[in-house]
């Protein structure tokens, strides 16, 4: 862990010679190369209504069709992908973050605050994801904030208990028991000798999350109310596919695929990863 | 076991109560009025005040507290904004049909999935281990609504070899409403039962009673049937249990898609009509059913093995 750089590509490199990771790589890829220059790709104005040509079926022009209102699906799709990473990245980053603290705390300070913090992530856990998004979204109302915030609510427990087994484990062996007889303290122990030797699981873990958190945004889009339209979203789009189904089917299409396929690219390269940044399990496979 | 099975239902319980005081207080803390926003707009005084004493709004907080888990230990959930029905009556009226929903999901899935497991587990690292690795990453990948929307367009719409719509009447009319939503439901459940279980039964296969087995002569199949699955299928009680939320979840979706009746589509249509009490009522039932489970499923691991007793 010396020389980070080194480090991150023998990691790339791993990932890049299983076949799994390769493709997950390019998925992962595509969606965050296409997102981020949405606005230039896209055939279309996504949010620009075009009443002649509505409800048109997959053609040269179209390739995924219109909506009812003659918005191209294409589009649409290529603009969802941006606000399905905007969402998802600050709620998965913010998360881990969270967890993180409160895990590495929870395994390294005394037994009731270890204690407080497990209630804590416990209780967090036992609400069902939806039903506690929706309660917070009946109560607060719809917006792209709440969306990030319920999911990352969710999600905090899982990176905390992960962060406090990983400490727990650490915390008796000799390089940090020579540290604190050396009288480094908690915050030193913990951010600069613990740190490094957890991150790794939490962003295998936090891979493995961003499908999770994409979908979940695209479910509230989808009973309408997670981002508001005419803002385009993948959820968005199977809503209108929905009410729609029998018309302007190939909406519900060009919603669902890009969420299984950002699903699979990103389960794809949280699988490899771990099996790079965890030796244990590669020799296990 | 008696003293764990204690100390889990206590520590089941303190969860509880932490939740429900949190998301009361959460109630309490939204900005503006509760009772403007129940009834609306349009609501006459005397309405509003007769459902301030109701809720005993005018009351300091601590006490409305205490009044909301009076009402809760007698099983009194509060009123139905419009209907004036119970809200638990109403509730436990649409809970069967997702109960019902959940349980088949699970049941079909976790029968594939084992099967698929521990076949693969079986001749690791053949053709056909990687093609059920594959398929299980890519069943996993479809997240429950999208596998439903996909489904209704495919196999009701298109199609039409099931319904689209609702609960159906009698068993075979019921059972065959059942098959696309536990089918969108299960899909996922397949492929992480199913690495699940390749997983537990490779680590089961190299310790050292299998590998006693395996000198004795007993024939691979013997081993993996009668010794090593027995104990390879344990996390998939402890993942059922503990994915009772994750069910509960897609359950909502797949009720609205596939227009079903059930909590999930009772939580939905009474936000979209802002009763509060109902959509409430909805989480706590959830909340209180997905403790539960998580709970009886960490016994049930206990009961079968022994090493996870001591270790939590």
């Amino acid at each position: 862990m010396s020389k980070p750089r080194s480090e991150l590509s023998i990691i790339l490199r791993g990932v890049a010679k299983d076949p799994l990771g390769l493709i997950g790589l390019i998925i992962v890829g595509t969606i965050v190369v296409s997102a981020i220059f949405a606005a230039w790709i896209v055939p279309y104005d996504p949010i620009g209504m075009n009443i002649p040509d509505r409800m048109q079926g997959p053609s040269w022009s179209h390739w995924l069709g219109t909506d009812n209102l003659g918005r191209d699906t294409l589009s649409r799709v290529i603009m969802g992908g941006q606000v399905a990473l905007k969402v998802a990245l600050p709620a998965v980053f913010g998360a881990m973050a969270i967890g993180l603290t409160l895990g590495m705390i929870a395994g390294y300070g005394p037994k009731w605050l270890d204690n407080l913090l497990m209630l804590f992530f416990d209780t967090l856990r036992s609400f069902p994801t939806v039903m506690f998004a929706l309660a917070v979204v009946a109560l607060v109302g719809p917006s792209l904030q709440t969306v990030v915030l319920v999911v990352m609510a969710t999600s905090i427990p899982t990176y905390g208990r992960v962060a406090r087994t990983q400490t727990l484990t650490l915390r008796n062996s000799e390089f940090i028991l020579a540290e604190r007889a050396m009288g480094a303290s908690m915050a030193r122990i913990l951010g600069v000798h613990m740190l490094p030797n957890i991150i790794g699981v939490l962003g295998v873990l936090a891979a493995m999350d961003v499908p999770t958190v994409i979908a979940l945004e695209a479910g509230l889009s989808f009973l309408g109310l997670g981002v508001k339209p005419p803002t385009p979203s993948w959820g968005a789009l199977l809503k209108d596919g929905y009410a729609l189904i029998r018309q302007t089917p190939w909406l519900v299409v060009g919603g669902g695929l890009p969420i299984i396929l950002a699903t699979l690219g990103f389960t794809f390269l949280g699988e490899s990863l771990r099996d790079v940044v965890d030796p244990k399990l590669r020799k296990n496979r | 076991m008696f003293i764990y099975t204690v100390k889990r239902f206590a520590l089941a319980g303190l969860i509880l109560i932490v939740a429900v005081t949190a998301m009361f207080l959460m109630i309490r803390a939204v900005p503006g009025d509760p009772v403007s926003i129940m009834l609306g707009p349009r609501a006459t005084p005397e309405l509003k005040a007769s459902l301030i004493a109701q809720m005993a709004l005018d009351q300091p907080i601590w006490k409305q507290l205490l009044i909301y888990y009076g009402g809760l230990l007698r099983g009194d959930l509060g009123i139905d904004v419009f209907s004036g029905r119970s809200v638990v009556e109403i509730v436990f009226q649409q809970l069967p049909y997702t109960l019902e929903m959940i349980t088949l999901s699970v049941l079909w899935s976790a029968a594939l999935g084992i099967a698929l497991g521990a076949y693969a587990a079986a001749h690791p690292n053949t053709m056909i281990d990687r093609i059920a690795a594959a398929v299980s990453v890519s069943f996993v990948a479809a997240p429950a609504f999208v596998v439903a929307l996909l489904a209704l367009l495919i196999f009701a719409v298109q199609l039409q070899w099931f319904p689209a719509i609702g609960a159906g009447e009698g068993f075979w009319g019921r059972l065959n409403h059942l098959v696309l939503p536990s089918f969108a439901i299960g899909l996922s459940w397949v492929g992480y039962i199913a690495r699940l279980v390749r997983a537990s039964m490779l680590e089961v296969l190299g310790e050292g009673h299998i590998r006693t087995a395996r000198a004795f002569g007993l024939s691979e199949r013997r081993i993996i049937m009668s010794y090593a699955l027995r104990i390879a299928i344990l996390p998939v009680v402890t993942v059922i249990g503990v994915g009772m939320g994750f069910l509960l979840s897609s359950a909502v979706f797949t009720e609205i898609v596939f227009a079903r009746p059930g909590i999930g589509k009772l939580v939905i249509d009474s936000i979209t009509t802002r009763n509060y009490p109902v959509v409430m009522g909805t989480v706590l039932v959830s909340t209180g059913l997905f403790v539960l489970s998580t709970a009886i499923a960490d016994l049930l691991n206990a009961l079968l093995d022994p090493r996870a007793r001591s270790a939590k």
